[in-house]
């Protein structure tokens, strides 16, 4: 019996899975009705009940909105300890906090109130902002559309992820791990259907500590993993 | 009449089909932008680009201004300055000239307002008309563009009756918006890189502007361009000028315009003046309000953009600033800080001595300069271009057409 190319076992396999469909999405950003804080201890209490979306965006959702494109800190909480109250600690340990590692908002939610319950505990006068530098919460409403194009084969990853928009890839990698029961990228979960020839690439990106970069580094890194992987 | 596609080349491809992708839901939509003037100021320098953008993506937008007299733009003037915290003295006799003229052009307007799906009332001036138009069927948003967070109490408790009935307002940062009923978003404001203040120019139309102001090109420039006013601080920016001149042949230029009309202007003016002295290399400018052109081409002269206020908008001089390749040594206030960015795209200040020592130490680091400007242009090309506050106002339509329950909306 003649071996079966490449090729041939993708396109065979192409018949089965279907296309993945590539999204896109815009952000419009909303106040909430919360007051502001002005200081750690308002802080924090503002923390015990602020919306879990609004807590999604303060940690998630700074990648994709205004922002500098080589920031310091990765969620609002961390910046604005660092550059509002001064307090460098704080800003440490909210920083190497990673939301993705948690099951849910709640144990995120706990998480960020023990630190700075701790931080509170440790210091001997309450950190205070300027008033013109209190700390407003917010959530957004994220608009998803279709961008008309398809992905039929892993082997055409590389090529569409090195064309996406960084709020396409966004969408895909970071907004699915909120979204999908499996707490998965969407490009994994569609290999999944690939069955043997998904599964390096799905492990490959479960390795990527794409937290901590912006979604350019991790479209480059997406596409070298891919490469390294299923080849040129 | 420029087109969207004429962008491409600055934006990318990629933006631009998002543009088309999310305004695929709002074709034929009935959208109404209302404000006070066809010309002049930048309300009416964005909604004469955003107007024919939107059509060009398939959205029935139209642009309305409110007409009146100068009683009615008196009292809007004392809105204006009251909603940014000035103590202004509001009258029966104001407030009568407001809503007979608000009157007036409801009866003129409603027709047309009261037929649109989303109508966008921007700034303080046209704010009553949804109080006279019962018959709306559509949504209604009020876009403020001023800081409105620590305005006058007796304008602000005259307005608000007004202002709470809208379905949504807009602002351009948290930090300038007041408690409403209504859902509040952001969108922060933007330049238009193909306008005469920010469009690329020819090395001999910048050459031509040295020479015009007599500017030394061998020498370093400071350009600050605002009107004349104390929060811009233009007296900290001479006395920042002269710490550095001990160390550097520096030039000093500071442009504005608008203070033949403004007695507060006319007077910091002379006091600016005042301050230079004699000194050849502080150059004044009084600039008419279409200087666009001279505008762009004196930030492009700079080797560092200054904007050393003390109280601060969103600071667009900044974003023009950043889009020209500049470092920008930014006041600690306001819209700058989204803006420059320390260490990345410039220098945030809170004193003459720091503006100093900032440029001093950029002076010295010449490579720092260019990479800081490489930064700052690509920084404004991702969030400050009309194209991001283009597909923000397309979202914010969708999210209204669709409800806000959910955090997500999927079209298509």
């Amino acid at each position: 019996m003649a071996t079966r190319t490449t090729e041939e076992s993708e396109s065979s396999q192409q018949d089965k899975v279907t296309a993945f469909q590539i999204k896109d999405c815009a952000l419009i950003v909303r106040i909430t009705d919360q007051l502001p804080a002005i200081n750690l201890r308002e802080l924090r209490e503002r923390i015990m009940s602020c919306s879990d979306d609004s807590l999604y965006h303060h940690f998630c959702e700074t990648v994709i909105r205004p922002s500098f494109d080589d920031p310091e800190f990765h969620n609002d909480f961390a910046i604005w300890a660092r550059h509002s109250l001064h307090d460098h600690v704080l800003a440490e340990r909210l920083e190497i906090i990673d939301p993705y590692s948690f099951p849910n908002m709640e144990e995120l939610r706990k998480e960020v109130l023990d630190i700075l319950a701790d931080r509170l505990s440790e210091i001997y006068f309450i950190p205070w902002a300027l008033h013109e530098k209190a700390f407003y919460f917010h959530t957004a409403t994220t608009v998803v559309f279709d961008t008309n194009q398809t992905i039929d084969t892993p082997k055409q990853l590389k090529e569409a992820i090195a064309n996406m928009t960084t709020s396409s890839l966004y969408y895909h990698f970071w907004e699915s791990r909120r979204r999908t029961p499996s707490r998965k990228d969407d490009f994994s979960v569609w290999l999944e259907e690939w069955n043997d020839r998904g599964e390096a690439l799905i492990e490959a990106f479960s390795g990527i500590d794409f937290y901590f970069m912006n979604l350019r580094e991790l479209q480059s890194k997406l596409c070298a993993t891919v490469e390294n992987i299923l080849g040129r | 009449m420029r087109s969207l596609q004429e962008y491409e080349a600055i934006v990318g491809p990629a933006v631009l089909n998002q543009l088309g992708q999310l305004a695929a839901n709002l074709q034929g939509l009935k959208v109404v932008h209302v404000n006070s003037t066809k010309a002049g100021g930048g309300v009416a320098e964005i909604l004469s680009w955003m107007i024919p953008f939107m059509q060009e993506l398939g959205i029935d937008a139209s642009w309305e201004v409110v007409e009146g007299d100068k009683p009615f733009f008196t009292t809007t003037k004392l809105f204006h300055n009251g909603l940014q915290g000035n103590q202004v003295n509001l009258t029966s006799r104001n407030t009568s000239a407001y809503e007979k003229t608000s009157r007036a052009n409801a009866k003129r307007l409603r027709p047309i307002l009261e037929l649109a799906d989303i109508v966008i009332i921007h700034d303080p001036q046209p704010a009553m008309l949804l109080h006279l138009c019962p018959n709306r069927r559509g949504k209604w948003i009020w876009r403020c563009h001023i800081d409105a967070s620590r305005p006058n109490r007796q304008v602000w408790k005259y307005l608000r009756p007004y202002i709470e009935h809208y379905d949504a307002s807009i602002f351009s940062m948290a930090e300038f918006s007041r408690t409403l009923p209504h859902p509040r978003f952001l969108v922060a404001p933007s330049i238009d890189p193909l306008s005469e203040k920010n469009v690329e120019l020819s090395e001999r139309e910048i050459s031509e502007t040295f020479s015009k102001f007599n500017l030394d090109p061998d020498r370093p420039i400071l350009v600050q361009i605002s009107r004349y006013d104390r929060f811009k601080d233009p007296l900290g920016v001479i006395y920042g000028y002269r710490l550095l001149k001990r160390f550097s042949p520096v030039q000093l230029v500071l442009a504005g315009g608008g203070a033949d009309d403004d007695p507060e202007g006319a007077k910091v003016l002379k006091e600016v003046k005042e301050a230079a002295k004699d000194d050849p290399d502080i150059h004044i400018l009084l600039l008419p309000s279409d200087a666009h052109r001279t505008i762009n081409a004196l930030q492009r002269c700079a080797d560092i953009v200054v904007q050393k206020s003390t109280r601060e908008g969103f600071g667009l001089t900044v974003t023009e600033g950043l889009w020209k390749g500049k470092p920008v040594i930014g006041g600690y206030v306001g819209g700058i800080l989204l803006q420059v960015i320390n260490h990345h795209t410039g220098f945030l200040v809170n004193s003459p001595e720091g503006m100093a020592q900032r440029v001093r130490y950029l002076l010295g680091h010449p490579e720092m300069m260019l990479t800081m400007g490489e930064k700052g242009r690509e920084f404004v090309r991702e969030n400050f271009l009309l194209t991001r506050h283009l597909r923000e106002y397309l979202t914010l339509m969708t999210g209204l057409r669709r409800g806000f329950s959910d955090r997500l909306i999927a079209t298509g």
